[in-house]
């Protein structure tokens, strides 16, 4: 589904990303940690082209990102992107951010539209919030309309930029339990995340990027249980 | 030193007749002129060159020149320079919606500045166009900011507008003149007017203060 190879991302002298290379298989879920500033961000947002990388090659479902010839448009109609703050656009409803795209993108109808809107609002356990604007839901239920609202273009990869890290800590797990259970409906995800209990419990590899390079990847049994290197067992007793 | 109430009384009907050529200049201007000025302020932000660079240098351009000489060029520079008849009316048209656009677009494009940037990028994330997610995600968000400024613009045109008098256009300020011209009565003349573009501009100032609170309590975002 996704093959990265040796990626690198410079934003003029600061070399951010130094030769990623990955893949993610359909249906799999990567956990990426990491310290701030390591390059977590960058690297999920070279995944959809909010940054360009400046150098290696990203494959998506089989289309390079890097050719010409590539419609990037296109491509992000199937990679679905939850950010840390929400990114909700506040002028339109519940209901009216989850059908924007699919109306004007993708040219459904507004009423086939709005049934899959309140099928996916159901599907977060906001179905009572359509007419709420972002500015009167809290900051889980609008993690969760975000998300429906990337589910609303049926896309085959979900990339998750800390989507639980600008949350109080009782609403996390809410969100946490809309992922899980992608995860579960076989989702293709990634996830930039902290939240061990669920990287150990639903992540299928985890993977730690620190400097710009991937230090350590592995299954989470592998992973959390008998760490190979020492920055990762360093990180790890900071965050656990 | 007398202040002559009876030419006020007799002349301020033949006044209150320029309102109206008034704000049929400042109206059409301002809608023209934030029409076009929306469209040099997407030009102004635009990473293609082609169309940023031009559009920064005609808004500097009108920003740093006079109303007055933008009036003048229009009417008697650009006619005489390529041979056709100037028509007056059209000329102050002209004239204030290009000096408003450039003003317009200075307000559009710090609207468009002052929405985040993950705007933008959470449109373009579910595959809209750079166009798409400018116009359903962007500017109408910026519109409601832009409202306060946009206000003050209109009620700075309707001041500036009395500027189109010098090319023989009937507004409040030439009907002034020639008040003043026909009873001798310079003072009463530009007092009275004075305070009708004072009781014209105070009323938009409470207009504008209505809209925005409609705006603050019913408005997302
Ligand atoms: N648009 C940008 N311009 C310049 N530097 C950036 C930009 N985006 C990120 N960086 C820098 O790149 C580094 C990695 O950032 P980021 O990917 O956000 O890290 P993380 O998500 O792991 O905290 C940081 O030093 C950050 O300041
Ligand atoms: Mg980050």
């Amino acid at each position: 589904m996704v093959t990265v190879e040796n990626l690198h991302k410079r934003f003029g002298d600061l070399h951010v990303l130094k030769g990623i290379s990955l893949k993610v298989q359909k249906g799999e879920v990567l956990v990426i940690i990491g310290p701030s500033g390591s390059g977590k961000s960058t690297f999920l947002r070279c995944l959809n082209h909010l940054e360009i990388p400046t150098s290696g090659k990203i494959m998506i479902d089989g289309v390079d990102l890097g050719d010409r010839h590539t419609n990037i448009n296109l491509v992000r109609r199937s990679v679905g992107m939850v950010f840390q703050h929400f990114n909700l656009f506040p002028h339109l409803t519940a209901l009216e951010n989850i059908i924007l795209a699919p109306v004007k993108v993708l040219g459904m109808s507004r009423s086939e539209a709005e049934d899959r809107g309140m099928e996916l609002l159901g599907k977060v356990g906001l179905a009572d919030k359509r007419d709420a604007y972002p500015d009167q839901l809290s900051g889980g239920q609008k993690q969760r309309v975000a998300i429906a609202r990337a589910l609303a273009m049926k896309p085959k990869l979900m990339l998750f930029d800390e989507p639980t890290s600008a949350l109080d800590p009782e609403m996390i797990g809410e969100v946490l339990g809309v992922m899980r259970e992608l995860a579960i409906e076989g989702m293709t995800m990634i996830v930039v995340s902290h939240e061990m209990g669920f990287a150990r419990e639903v992540a299928d590899r985890v993977l730690l990027l620190d400097g710009g390079v991937i230090v350590e990847e592995g299954t989470p049994s592998e992973f959390f249980g008998n760490p190979k290197h020492e920055r990762t067992r360093a990180f790890l007793s900071k965050i656990l | 030193m007398t202040y002559d109430v009876e030419a006020v009384a007799r002349y301020l009907p033949f006044l209150l007749r320029g309102i109206t050529v008034t704000l049929q200049f400042t109206v059409l201007s301002f809608v023209l002129g934030s029409v076009l000025g929306l469209v040099f302020a997407l030009g102004r932000i635009s990473r293609n060159p082609v169309l940023r660079v031009p559009c920064r240098a005609y808004i500097d351009f009108i920003r740093g020149t006079p109303l007055l000489a933008q009036i003048y060029l229009v009417h008697f520079g650009f006619p005489q320079m390529f041979g056709y008849k100037p028509v007056g009316w059209v000329d102050a048209v002209v004239a204030l919606t290009l000096n408003s656009a450039a003003y317009v677009a200075e307000i559009f494009r710090a609207g468009i500045e002052s929405i985040e940037r993950g705007q933008m990028e959470a449109a373009r994330s579910l595959g809209m166009t750079y166009s798409q997610a400018m116009r359903y995600v962007v500017l109408p968000q910026a519109f409601r900011r832009v409202v306060p400024p946009m206000g003050n613009e209109f009620i700075a045109l309707l001041k500036e507008s009395s500027l189109v008098s010098v090319i023989g256009m009937e507004d409040l300020m030439m009907k002034a003149r020639m008040m003043a011209g026909r009873s001798f009565k310079a003072f009463e003349a530009y007092f009275t007017i004075a305070l009708i573009y004072l009781a014209l501009t105070f009323t938009f100032a409470r207009l504008l203060d209505f809209l925005e609170r409609r705006i603050k309590t019913n408005g997302h975002g």
